[in-house]
């Protein structure tokens, strides 16, 4: 397909269908279990800690440790503009969530056009 | 029990009154028409635009949005592939990123009614995303228990259509688009997530985003493939302890 590429199309086809048959498996297993859980059990409410602190995990790795494009912004740039999203976000009483992605992401897109490499 | 709070939070912890199935299915619609739809789109439109600057072809990244449905994983996949990984150590890489599904669906579809867990679950889980998942923990306990599920399918299910179009139009655009825009549609992912954080009512749920977020790309640093799980079970076990042991009032029972 192109030189960046070092398999070839069935190896690669095998590769995409791994994924998605070992995708689809880790969310049967939680369909498979979920009838054995009470959702008003301990165990619950330590699955859900461990969740949050997994979803948490994965959402700061995106932002401090990105792959690819988001890497040639600045770590301080990419903070500063989760900061004052989340400002933007909790500055009222109401739900300001659209508002918010909106001021954050009009901030990067600023920093870039003019401070960018 | 809804009503705690309101104070401090009018709109969020407004109960929904669906009457029907078909109004809670139209009700997750809804919810899913604005925030999550964007940051959906907008992450599928990225990775159409990256598969394609990597020379991957339509059919390959299509295929991807559609039957894998999660962007974080899809991203570990085209950035092994770039990196010549073997077909055994990308399954393998890409499946480890899945594991989250796991608490993701043991923590929301208990949360069903009785009735509702094991009808089309199987089907119902491929829709299961971290937008609709972190939506979902947010609005059902403002839903009654019987029409959790209509809702669910009908959030995920309008997401999970976005996903082969965002793609393609992405695959389209790439080259047009000027790396500034690329750069905000990949952002506004993760600074979804950020925000939906921030509405997390208790204690000890703050606590474990808290240590999973510092424990993440610390361990990151040191095994990529199983830091994911490793900061869950770590960061969320201690949060949960400390809530346990510190914050809670002893439990009564």
């Amino acid at each position: 397909m192109n030189p960046n590429i070092a398999l070839d199309t069935t190896q690669l086809w095998i590769a995409l269908i791994s994924a998605c048959v070992g995708t689809y498996f880790c969310r049967s297993v939680g369909v498979f279990l979920s009838g054995r859980v009470d959702q008003n059990s301990e165990f619950f409410l330590w699955l859900t800690s461990v969740t949050y602190a997994m979803v948490a995990a994965m959402t700061a790795r995106m932002i401090i440790l990105p792959v690819g494009l988001l890497s040639t912004v600045p770590l301080y740039v990419r903070l500063a503009v989760c900061a004052v999203t989340i400002a933007v976000m909790v500055s009222g009483s109401k739900r300001r969530l659209g508002p918010a992605l909106l001021v954050g992401i009009f901030c990067l897109v600023f920093y870039e056009s003019y401070f960018g490499v | 029990m809804d009503t705690q709070k309101t104070t401090s939070h009018p709109s969020p912890l407004t109960p929904h009154s669906y009457s029907s199935q078909q109004e809670a299915f139209w009700g997750g619609v809804k919810e899913a028409i604005g925030a999550p739809a964007i940051v959906l789109f907008a992450g599928m439109i990225g990775f159409g635009a990256m598969g394609r600057t990597n020379g991957l072809d339509l059919w390959f990244t299509g295929f991807c949005s559609t039957f894998m449905f999660a962007l974080p994983g899809q991203i570990v996949l085209l950035d092994m592939i770039i990196t010549h990984s073997s077909t055994l150590a990308i399954a393998v890489a890409v499946s480890l990123s899945s594991a989250r599904f796991v608490t993701m669906t043991l923590t929301l579809f208990p949360q069903f009614s009785e009735r509702d867990k094991s009808k089309g679950a199987f089907a119902a889980v491929h829709l299961l995303a971290m937008t609709a998942w972190a939506v979902s923990m947010r609005e059902f306990p403002m839903i009654g228990s019987q029409y959790r599920r209509s809702y669910f399918v009908g959030l995920g299910l309008f997401c999970w259509l976005l996903a082969l179009p965002g793609t393609a139009l992405g695959y389209f655009l790439a080259g047009t688009v000027s790396k500034t825009i690329t750069i905000g549609l990949i952002f506004i992912n993760p600074l979804f997530f950020v925000l939906t954080f921030t509405e997390i009512k208790t204690n000890w749920s703050r606590l474990a985003v808290v240590a999973g977020a510092i424990l993440g790309p610390i361990l990151y640093t040191l095994d990529p493939d199983s830091s994911l799980i490793l900061s869950g079970l770590l960061g969320g076990s201690a949060a949960y302890w400390i809530d346990r042991l510190f914050i809670r009032k002893p439990i009564k029972k």
